[in-house]
């Protein structure tokens, strides 16, 4: 649960665009909220997460049928990265090789990266409107 | 091609600096709830590894 306390200089009028950069680009968000480190490490950490996924032939496909729930979830869970999915998406990295021994860590990584930025656009959230630092 | 082992600690430890961040507030306690993520994901991951151990693949 977030912190109560009232931070001062969160940016008034920012909760919007911080959540919208938070999902763009990992990180954003907080850069834009000026919390420049705590930005920087969720960039490098949730990206790097995402781009060893798709090196390791991670399937970005989209799956959007209630007939499979879980493949439904979790390509909502990789949408979350925001444009580094659909730029890997429009390089040609949507099918992955499922017969690649390192598919199904491709794919977890890449949904966990998905996960991981959500909680990071609900922190961009809480911090824009003074709840965190 | 990456081993289980690489990907386990590369997943651990990005995973725990995220948390780290999200859950706690200045360096000495993130340094420290980090640590112990990354202990924790990596210990419960060899754990029941090795719980698996007898089953046929």
């Amino acid at each position: 649960m977030a912190d109560s306390r009232i931070v001062p200089d969160a940016r008034r009028g920012s909760v919007l665009p911080a959540c919208i950069l938070a999902w763009l680009l990992p990180g954003a968000g907080h850069l834009y909220l000026r919390r420049t480190g705590k930005g920087l490490a969720f960039l490098v950490a949730i990206l790097t997460l995402f781009a060893l996924g798709v090196a390791w032939q991670a399937r970005l496909a989209p799956y959007m049928g209630l007939d499979d729930p879980l493949s439904f979830a979790r390509s909502l869970a990789q949408m979350a990265m925001g444009l580094p999915y659909f730029i890997a998406r429009s390089l040609g990295f949507e099918a992955g090789l499922v017969t690649a021994p390192t598919h199904e860590y491709g794919n977890t990584f890449t949904e966990v990266g998905g996960l991981l930025n959500i909680l990071v656009i609900l922190d961009a959230y809480d911090t824009a409107l003074g709840r965190k630092d | 091609m990456a081993s289980h082992l690489v990907a386990l600690l590369l997943f651990s430890a990005l995973v725990a600096v995220v948390f780290a961040l999200l859950q706690r507030q200045g360096r000495r306690e993130r340094i420290r709830f980090g640590l112990m993520a990354f202990g924790a994901f990596v210990l419960s991951a060899l754990v029941v590894g090795w719980l698996m151990f007898p089953f046929p693949s």
